[in-house]
């Protein structure tokens, strides 16, 4: 039988945990860091300045920390980091980030990642997130905490996809999703501009709220999106009625999704170094989070 | 010399340049030729009669080369210079013609082109765009994710299509292209501007397209087809976009 170690290319740079799998056809950068119980299958490729964390699965052909495919990347330290337990189905690919978006890409903790699925450059994915077969996330997009998005699913530059939200199947998403809704088009024919359809209810039941707070969120949820006309007023109105807990969170979200051009809240950080850089920067990279970029 | 990671097959007859670099478990075929500064990343496949111009980098698990599906044997496949072939994209052989791609294009991460496609130059195509069997893509194109441009149809240079569209029949020039078929949503003046067109030319393009396209459905107005075209005064940019169109027409007259 072949020495495993012929048919892989591992720089001897990479620091990778001693108990971590790098199966053959495999190919792992220099400046690549793998946590223990992490596995690698066959064909993977990772490069780039990236940090992969403990107990994640990386399916066949995954091609993790490449070069970003944004045309103002000129090289540079930009970065990939990925926690931990994760699961990334075949042929995903994720790019490091840009100089000019905030340096770093991240996936956090126990994703999933169905295959063929892209995170762009600059993407913030928090955690418990389903990313669907196929799905193709932009540039500069933030997922937050158990979306749901449907295969084939493609999200603009600069959508935010809030908590515990879904996004139906086929669905191009052009401003941002807010949380615990169900969001695609409005008809099967997939003609109309996809919007708000109602209330995400396995979303509700995963977030597992309060009984109070799940009904103040539903009642929040029925007033905004039954009919999203004039919702800066009816978002005033609930605040003004002093909604709390989720409901609030939602009308903070809603109100920041209509500050940003387009219904796109992150586009206001379009050339800037966007808030999340403050937790995931490492020191040494030494920015100020809100400091324009050249 | 080359280089060439001692764990990737380099065919013994396939040509390479001096300073081409192949990475590890990539194959180069029997019949490849890759002239200066080609970078081949690891894990690609370049099989059949390939070319790749000078300064082109190819990804991991990219294939060029490959027979088009259904076919026992492949032909050629002729890239010029300058190109980037994202990773997991497929690039078929032509059987009668060649698949030829221009220059300085950027083909993004699991993009199809079928065979015998034609494609201009500084054309950029999203994410699992794909450009049918024998399709003609013009110079400038640019195509967002999921965007399909089906075979054998032509797509006008300086065109958009946006996420999910499919070009089912011959798209004009200079046109933002929406939908699935796609319909004429206006001029393209974001690429024109970057790509240095007067403001007296883009104006002269939005009235044209406003005339034009005004249709059940964004259609074409066959009346003012013909008129623009008898005119002999016409801005260069429109003259083209209506014999764009004319032979758009034509053809869709010939396939009925």
């Amino acid at each position: 039988m072949t020495d495993v170690s012929v048919v892989r290319e591992i720089d001897a740079a990479a620091r990778i945990a001693p108990d971590a799998v790098v199966e053959p056809f495999c190919v792992v950068g220099p400046n690549v860091t793998i946590g223990p119980g992490t596995v690698l299958r066959q064909r993977v490729t990772i490069v780039g300045h990236t940090s992969i964390g403990s107990g994640n699965t990386i399916a066949e052909g995954c091609v993790l920390g490449a070069r970003p495919q944004d045309l103002k990347y000129a090289g540079g330290r930009t970065l990939l980091i990925v926690g931990h337990r994760n699961r990334f189905g075949r042929e995903v690919t994720a790019h490091i980030g840009t100089e000019a978006g905030g340096y770093v890409t991240r996936i956090g903790n126990d994703n999933v990642l169905m295959s063929g699925s892209h995170v762009a450059h600059d993407c913030y994915v928090d955690d418990r997130v389903l990313i669907g077969r196929s799905v193709l996330l932009a540039g500069h997009i933030r997922v937050q905490t158990g979306a749901v998005m449907e295969e084939f699913c493609g999200m603009h530059h600069f959508v935010t996809v809030g908590r515990f939200s879904r996004v139906a199947p086929h669905t191009p998403v052009r401003r941002d999703v807010p949380p615990f809704t169900d969001f695609g088009s409005p008809d099967h024919a997939r003609t109309g501009a996809p919007t708000v359809r109602g209330a995400h209810e396995a979303g509700i039941a995963a977030a597992a709220l309060k009984p109070d707070e799940e009904k103040e969120l539903r009642f929040a949820l029925r007033e905004l999106f039954d009919d999203e006309s004039a919702l800066q007023t009816k978002i005033e109105q609930l605040v003004n009625m002093g909604v709390e807990g989720e409901a609030a969170r939602l009308c903070e979200f809603c109100n920041r999704s209509l500050q940003g051009p387009y219904g796109r809240y992150r586009e206001l950080f379009r050339g800037k170094v966007p808030p999340e850089a403050r937790e995931h920067l490492p020191p040494d990279i030494g920015l100020d989070p809100g400091r324009p970029m050249r | 010399m080359p280089q060439i990671s001692p764990k990737s097959l380099v065919s013994e007859t396939a040509e390479l340049a001096e300073d081409v670099a192949v990475g590890p478990f990539s194959y180069i075929g029997p019949e490849v030729r890759l002239d200066a500064g080609c970078v081949i990343q690891n894990n690609v496949s370049l099989v059949g009669k390939t070319t790749l111009g000078q300064g082109c980098v190819v990804f991991p698990l990219a294939v060029i080369g490959v027979p088009a599906p259904g076919e026992a044997e492949g032909g050629q496949c002729i890239l010029g210079e300058a190109n980037a072939i994202r990773e997991h994209v497929t690039i078929c052989a032509g059987l009668d013609a060649p698949t030829r791609i221009g220059n300085h294009n950027l083909i993004m991460i699991a993009s199809q082109i079928g065979a015998g496609a034609t494609v201009g130059d500084h054309g950029i195509f999203d994410n699992y765009s794909r450009i049918g069997a024998g399709a003609v893509v013009e110079d400038y194109v640019r195509t967002s994710g999921f965007a399909v441009i089906a075979d054998g149809n032509r797509l006008g240079a300086y065109s958009f299509v946006a996420a999910f569209g499919s070009v089912v029949h011959d798209g004009p020039p200079y046109a933002m292209l929406q939908g699935s078929p796609v319909r004429v949503r206006g001029v393209n003046t974001r690429n024109l501007k970057a790509c240095g067109f007067g403001g007296d030319d883009i104006q002269a393009l939005k009235r044209a397209f406003r005339e034009l396209f005004n249709g059940p459905e964004n259609q074409v107005n066959p009346k003012v087809l013909l008129r623009l075209a008898s005119r002999k005064d016409l801005n260069p940019y429109v003259r083209k976009l209506v014999e764009a169109v004319r032979s758009a027409s034509a053809n869709e007259a010939d396939d009925d």
